[in-house]
């Protein structure tokens, strides 16, 4: 087993409404990834993914607010340090952010290398403009991102650019931790591509050592993360690798979303697709037992009262269901 | 629809808008049935009559009246005669007789004459006092004496045959009549203007006028801009462009000039409220305009809108069913600073002397020109304008708001 | 630099297109109209007069006077060609003076009475607008609606309200005028304080109506920013929050330069009918007794100064904006 680079145990947030409402959208999440790993998230919109990647940065600003858990990063927890402690030490150097809506991440009225140097200047107060640009120049380089960029309002560049642009940015202090929202949902598939790539290579040279990356898209998950986990109502309902959790999905429900996706593998051919009736729980008021059971083909009456625990099976796995494993790859089998 | 009232009534931006201009109509509606007439007529001779209750001396003699002993009657009396000048020469005296008026209040009418009393010695010489001073002293003093003598004034009127004064009554200082025995009373909250027609009917009358004008103007502006902003955003091509060549030019020469320019050309006789109300909405209709155009375009291609297409609906039909219901609330909204805006207009016009001919019907602007032309606010008669400015204000303050919640219902990234 | 070429290309192709049509407009406007102004001002000198044909040669003499005997296309030219040599005719109630030097004598007073006005209202404005969307709770709930009641006094509403306070109850200004009646304009100690001291009410009665309007819209501008993306962004790359702010203010004040190329019209406007209430010998006084005096030709060229001083105004503020605004050079790039 590798070195853990993070660790989450246990996270609880909440959002606050205009009229002051709790909704519980990361409901007691726990998970690890160890170095040189990357670790997928999917799940509905709406289920809590994007949430969740707010929530690990251990930063909140209304309407989010922290409630409870750990976020352990290469050993340091995180979760009880003062926020302007956590500005200084954790975003962008420990931990780094990649927003679901790149196209507006970067402020349209100022050049990509005063962005730079003010994120570079956070952390390093002292840092000198020419040693920034250097820096900075060096690291597009290394990523293939042409050096004129630099000098560039944000409206300036096209959208599979500002995307790339947004990465290199996020990452220019080499943060151990990468969080990615949706980083490609909203280009087109060229574009797409080289983020991804640029994502395998930002692993490969070492300017991160563990990547959580956040999708609708199955498919793409498979192809460039070693761990998924599902995640339903706040809560993550099966964990696995890549390979078992699209092949050999436990929970109901990570079945009947893996169901719903065409994988480009061999054997798929000819499987229908199919959907989910109905909608996610109200997370102002979650159900006490299993938050999914409205919509569950297997559900009995007791999935309603008990509250269901993660259970670990097989090699590292673990899901949140009463039904037992054996049971449900059986049930799978017959239909 | 029934969603959407409710969204709105719930902004509190647009309630407490809503209610103040509710007010205002309401008003509008119910005073004219408590002081029924015509609002330009002329009651009061003089100019600016001070606001408050008048009531007839004529009548007020001929009343009933009773006896009433009332300790401070003659102390109130010498107080209201006595100018702040007396009080300020009367603390001087005091200075140079050498009297202690250590912690005199000389807004302490009883403290100041007990003092005088005791003091004052028109026989005493005073150094640096000249003789004029001197007799004013001697006349303040008697003054005040006779105010505090037991007095009576002694009524008479001539007689029908010689011609001589025959005593009709004496009215004693302790005669006092019942201000609702008075035949006739007149009440005048806002006193009078410079011709002496009464301001608060007026004010009402204006209002309404005003309101009036803002409407005619909002519906003129509002239909043109409409009716351009559709056929521009949604036939597109060449009627497109010229129109929206016109609305740029528009846009920038300032309606303002356009207003003067017009309204000086029409000619004072031609110039009704509701012609000014015309000419308003005639130069004001480019933002409505710019703001249909911009979302029928962003309509244009939408699904629902391009099924009626494929239907073969007619265009008037599409329009009015596929595009209108969804740039309501713009419209609206628009409408709302066009009243507003148009009611400022009417204002500023009528300051220029370009407002509507002033024989027929008073507005607010009006009444601001006939208040500065007769320097009401040099010569201390806030009546005649401050309600007027504060009437304005409240109208547009009241219309903004409501736009304000509007646009938060209708756009929520504006949402706090 | 191509991109900015033709955007200032594009703007000064507006500002002479506008001025085309804004000459037009003044010349024809008039006399569209069904009065004509030459009877109008024959009527007031004739009137008393018994003799048809002696107020037939009154008429026939204005109207050589204002060449509106000749066709109407050629009293255009006549009227364009005046115009270049600054001939805008003679004044009719202070005749024989020339309309040109009324005019150039009041624009003065006018220009430095109004533009610093409306520039210090703007920058405060945008300033108490901004603190109060920053600051929000509290003094955003008092500031706010004082702020959108204060938009609503209209300018010549304010004039007066600080006439009669400052000049008439506290005696602490002068009631009317520029300078003291009693001085002849002169470059001397005394006459400079005389103007200042008149100048203080018309110009603080512009201020207080400009700031109002300019908070409003500043408020919710800055609101709207401050929920961008890449406010988010930046706040967990670990960039200080009053660097953020810096930010969001940048961005919020650039719409309000565009929003004052919009309003500026309807600003100078209601500032003209401020200047009558002080009687300040600017151009809404003159424009005030020539409206009085049924003086025609002074109206005319009064009207025709404002509308170019406004493009001129407009113009340049477009020209400020595309500079200061990279988003500008991007969309000519695009287009």
């Amino acid at each position: 087993m590798g070195n853990v680079i993070l660790e989450v145990r246990d996270l609880k947030t909440k959002y606050v409404t205009r009229f002051h409402e709790d909704v519980f959208a990361v409901d007691g999440v726990s998970f690890k990834i160890e170095e040189g790993k990357s670790l997928g998230v999917a799940g509905e919109s709406g289920c809590g993914k994007s949430t969740l990647a707010l929530s690990l940065m251990g930063y909140y600003f209304p309407p989010l607010h922290y409630i409870s858990g750990d976020i352990i990063i290469d050993g340091k927890n995180i979760s009880g340090l003062d926020p302007d402690a956590v500005r200084k030490t954790v975003l962008g150097k420990e931990i780094a952010y990649i927003p679901q809506a790149a196209m507006n991440a970067l402020n349209p009225t100022q050049k990509i290398i005063r962005f730079v140097e003010d994120v570079i200047r956070a952390h390093e107060p002292k840092a000198d403009k020419k040693e920034i640009r250097s820096r900075a120049e060096a690291r597009f380089a290394e990523l293939g991102l042409p050096r004129e960029v630099l000098d560039k309002h944000a409206v300036e560049l096209s959208g599979g650019m500002k995307q790339r642009t947004v990465i290199a940015v996020s990452t220019i202090l080499s943060p151990k931790v990468l969080i990615a929202d949706e980083p490609s949902s909203a280009l087109d598939v060229t574009s797409q591509k080289m983020v991804i790539k640029m994502m395998r290579e930002l692993m490969e040279k070492g300017y991160i050592k563990s990547m959580l990356f956040i999708t609708h898209e199955l498919p793409l998950l498979y192809d460039v993360t070693d761990d998924i986990m599902v995640m339903y109502a706040g809560q993550i309902v099966e964990k696995g690798t890549a390979k078992e959790m699209v092949f050999d999905p436990i929970h109901p429900y990570s079945h009947g979303l893996m169901g719903s996706i065409l994988v480009p593998e061999e054997g798929t051919r000819g499987t229908t697709l199919t959907a989910i009736p109905g909608t996610p729980p109200n997370l102002k008021k979650p159900p006490q037992g299993c938050r999914f059971a409205e919509r569950c083909r297997y559900a009995k009456d007791e999935c309603r009262y008990h509250a269901i625990v993660e259970r670990p099976f097989g090699e590292g796995r673990s899901y949140r269901c009463l039904i037992g494993v054996d049971q449900l790859r059986e049930v799978y089998e017959h239909e | 629809m029934k969603n959407t009232l409710r969204q709105v009534f719930h902004s509190s931006k647009f309630l407490v808008g809503f209610i103040i201009f509710l007010l205002i109509l309401l008003t509008m509606w119910v005073y004219p049935f408590l002081n029924p007439g015509n609002p330009l007529e002329m009651i009061g001779v003089g100019t600016f009559a001070r606001p408050g209750t008048y009531f007839s001396l004529y009548d007020a003699v001929n009343t009933p009246a009773e006896t009433l002993r009332l300790s401070d009657a003659d102390d109130k009396r010498v107080a209201a005669s006595m100018s702040m000048e007396d009080r300020v020469a009367m603390v001087e005296w005091f200075t140079l007789a050498e009297v202690d008026i250590e912690g005199l209040d000389i807004n302490d009418t009883d403290a100041l004459l007990d003092l005088w009393f005791a003091n004052y010695d028109s026989s005493l010489k005073l150094k640096g006092m000249t003789n004029a001073k001197k007799n004013y002293y001697k006349r303040l003093d008697r003054s005040i004496r006779e105010i505090r003598a037991a007095d009576t004034f002694t009524l008479m009127h001539p007689d029908e045959d010689s011609g001589e004064l025959v005593k009709r009554s004496d009215i004693s200082k302790t005669d006092y009549i019942n201000v609702g025995q008075v035949t006739n009373v007149k009440r005048l909250p806002l006193g009078t203007d410079n011709f002496g027609r009464d301001v608060l009917k007026e004010l009402v009358s204006a209002t309404g006028t005003s309101i009036v004008i803002g409407l005619i103007a909002g519906i003129v502006a509002t239909f043109i801009g409409l009716s351009l902003g559709l056929l521009a955003g949604y036939v597109g091509g060449f009627l497109d462009d010229i129109i929206m060549f016109i609305t740029n030019i528009f846009t920038v020469i300032p309606s303002f000039v356009l207003l003067i320019l017009i309204s000086y050309s029409i000619g004072q006789d031609q110039r009704g409220a509701s012609v000014v109300a015309i000419v308003i909405g005639f130069t004001s209709w480019t933002w409505t305009a710019r703001s249909v155009r911009s979302q029928v375009i962003s309509l244009r291609n939408r699904d629902h809108v391009n099924l009626s297409k494929l239907s073969g609906h007619s265009l008037v039909r599409i329009i009015l069913t596929d595009i209108l219901p969804y740039i309501a609330s713009y419209v609206v909204m628009a409408f709302i600073l066009q009243v507003s805006s148009g009611i400022l207009s009417e204002a500023q016009l009528s300051l220029l002397g370009l407002g509507p001919k002033t024989t027929e019907v008073p507005t607010l602007g009006l009444m601001m020109n006939w208040a500065m032309l007769y320097s009401a606010h040099t010569n201390g008669s806030w009546w005649a304008y401050f309600p007027v400015i504060l009437t304005i204000t409240f109208i547009s303050f009241s219309l903004n708001l409501m736009n304000t919640g509007l646009d938060q219902v209708f756009n929520p990234t504006l949402r706090d | 630099m191509k991109g900015y070429r033709k955007y200032f290309g594009k703007k000064i192709l507006w500002f002479f297109i506008t001025l085309i049509a804004a000459v037009i407009l003044n010349f024809i406007l008039p006399r569209l109209m069904p009065a004509d102004p030459v009877s109008a001002i024959t009527g007031k000198m004739a009137s008393g007069m018994t003799d048809a044909s002696a107020v037939q040669e009154i008429y026939k003499r204005y109207e050589a006077e204002f060449g509106t005997n000749k066709p109407l296309l050629q009293q255009f030219f006549i009227f364009v060609k005046n115009l270049f040599h600054g001939d805008l005719g003679t004044s009719f109630s202070q005749y024989p003076r020339k309309v040109s030097n009324i005019i150039s004598s009041a624009i003065v007073w006018t220009i430095c009475l109004q533009l610093p006005a409306i520039l210090v209202g703007w920058l405060l404005g945008n300033l108490l607008g901004a603190l109060a969307a920053y600051i929000r709770k509290g003094f955003d709930k008092v500031l706010l609606p004082v702020a959108l009641f204060l938009s609503n006094v209209p300018a010549f509403g304010m004039a007066v309200t600080l006439l009669v306070i400052f000049a008439v109850k506290l005696k602490i200004a002068p009631i009317a005028g520029g300078y003291a009646f009693d001085m002849i304009p002169n470059m001397s100690w005394r006459f400079m304080k005389s103007v200042i001291s008149h100048y203080q009410l018309p110009f603080w009665s512009i201020v207080l109506v400009s700031i109002g309007g300019q908070a409003v819209g500043m408020r919710s501008m800055s609101i709207y920013e401050l929920n961008a993306d890449y406010v988010k962004y930046a706040r967990f790359l670990g960039i200080k929050d009053r660097k953020i702010v810096g930010y969001v203010f940048r961005n919020a004040m650039l719409p309000q330069v565009t929003g004052l190329a919009l309003s500026i019209g309807t600003m100078i406007g209601g500032a003209l009918v401020a200047e009558i209430i002080f009687s300040y010998p600017g151009l809404g006084s003159t424009m005030y007794s020539a409206v009085t005096a049924a003086d025609y030709p002074l109206i005319s060229a009064t009207t025709l100064i404002i509308t170019i001083m406004v493009l001129i105004v407009t113009f340049l503020l477009d020209i400020i904006y595309g500079f200061i605004d990279p988003r500008v050079k991007a969309a000519q790039f695009d287009a």
